[in-house]
């Protein structure tokens, strides 16, 4: 499998010298994990990416400084004739969600890849399949027949979390430390009540909140998650749809989380939702 | 005949830190007291610059989830409860986060052909009016078109 067949075309860039406040704008506004930063004459010379901005919150910066000041460069790239293993591989190495594709021009860039475009090729080769579930009479079926993989399987099992009280700086804390995407936040009794997202941390950035603010003040409730026993073609359907990054598990009771899945979780395991193609794999070993 | 000639110097606006509800309900207002649908409005600071311009368009598209296509896909799948839930996080964001920035405006003095040309090039179909740092006006399509057609028939 090549980058060329999940690759997409759209690629949002601003200049250097864009403002933070704009950069933010087009994140929240094109839903994307990061911008291309371009210099004078729009060549391509770093990435600013929503943890980035998150780090920008936490040191204080004014959110009047320019993309020049925080972004990282060069760009991480690959060519759309590379293997796709091979450019999860470095995605996976550098920790970044997204590898941007180089076309004829070195001085251009003609696309972009990310764990959603693989999720999504994933999605749809899965459901192209004759073992579907979408073609099957129910879940329980297919869960005796032990061929497709439950979120279980694939999730994360330690869930970072704090409670509705603490002040977002504890809040972006956890996410440095643990190097996630997204905080679980309960209650005074464990219960899980809500998320606090990169997304959400940006955009309290952007509102010019303290972060001594309580996290309840800015999560998102409730929680988004499924039955830790349900398909992984299921869970991967609902973050798609939703538009979210990642889906929480429960053990059963919504208010008791046991674990994480995310869309580069999802990625990551490349032989899509079921057990038949594990040997072969859709996206082989390059 | 310049932007002066056809502008509407009664406009509405909205600010960077409103909710989108509050923009919501700014286009309903509009299109009563205008009498006529308002799809975009003038985002101002607290100086009263324009900073902005948030459309209905804006609006929709943060709405709408990105991977829709597969939507279409998905004959076993029921939208209703789950666009509800899309609707929801509005709730969250500020007109900040979403209106368009590279705005193009246009000057008092700037002729009806120059306008025409940038809204039939661009796809604009409205142009604030900005004297200085000040907004002036505003330049529908409709008042545009119009202006163009009284003169022709």
């Amino acid at each position: 499998m090549l980058v060329k067949e999940v690759m997409r075309c759209q690629i949002i860039q601003l200049p250097t010298t864009a403002y933070l406040s704009k950069g933010i704008n087009h994140l929240i506004k094109h839903k994307i994990n990061a911008l291309l930063v371009t210099d004078e004459v729009r060549n391509p010379v770093g990435v600013v990416s929503k943890t980035d901005l998150v780090g920008a919150f936490y040191g204080g910066l004014s959110i009047d400084s320019v993309l020049g000041d925080i972004m990282y460069g060069p760009p991480l790239t690959c060519y759309p004739d590379d293997e796709l293993e091979t450019s999860l591989d470095v995605m996976r190495t550098h920790g970044v969600h997204q590898l941007y594709v180089r076309g004829a021009d070195p001085s251009s860039l003609d696309g972009m890849l990310s764990y959603t475009d693989v999720v999504v090729f994933l999605h749809r080769y899965c459901r192209s399949c004759p073992k579907s579930t979408s073609r099957k009479r129910g879940p329980s079926d297919l869960q005796e027949e032990g061929q497709h993989f439950t979120v279980k399987e694939v999730m994360t099992a330690s869930v970072v979390s704090y409670r509705e009280e603490d002040p977002l700086v504890e809040v972006i804390d956890g996410l440095m430390d643990h190097h996630v995407g997204a905080i679980l936040i309960r209650d005074s009794q464990g219960l899980a009540r809500g998320v606090i997202s990169k997304t959400d941390l940006v955009a309290a950035y952007h509102h010019g909140m303290s972060l001594n603010v309580e996290a309840r003040s800015i999560m998102n409730a409730p929680v988004i998650s499924c039955d830790q026993r349900a398909l992984l073609d299921e869970a991967i359907r609902l973050m798609l749809l939703k538009d979210v990054h990642r889906v929480f598990a429960n053990s059963g009771d919504p208010s008791q989380i046991t674990g994480v899945l995310s869309l580069s979780d999802a990625a990551r395991i490349r032989s899509g939702s079921c057990r038949a193609c594990v040997s072969s794999r859709i996206i082989p070993k390059g | 005949m310049f932007a002066r000639d056809i502008m509407d110097t009664r406009f509405h606006t909205v600010r960077p830190t409103h909710t989108i509800a509050e923009a919501v309900r700014a286009f309903e207002t509009a299109t009563i007291e205008e009498r006529k649908r308002v799809y975009g409005l003038m985002v101002t600071d607290e100086q009263d610059r324009l900073v902005g311009m948030l459309s209905m368009y804006d609006i929709l598209l943060f709405i709408q989830p990105k991977q829709v296509h597969l939507w279409d896909e998905m004959e076993d799948f029921e939208p209703g409860s789950l666009f509800d839930e899309l609707l929801d996080r509005v709730k969250a964001i500020q007109v900040c986060d979403i209106m368009t920035t590279e705005v193009v405006t246009i000057k008092p003095d700037t002729h009806v052909i120059v306008i025409a040309d940038l809204m039939i090039k661009r796809h604009i179909r409205r142009l604030p009016v900005v004297d200085g740092k000040d907004v002036v006006g505003i330049v529908y399509i409709s008042g545009l078109f119009n202006h163009l057609m009284r003169k022709f028939l």
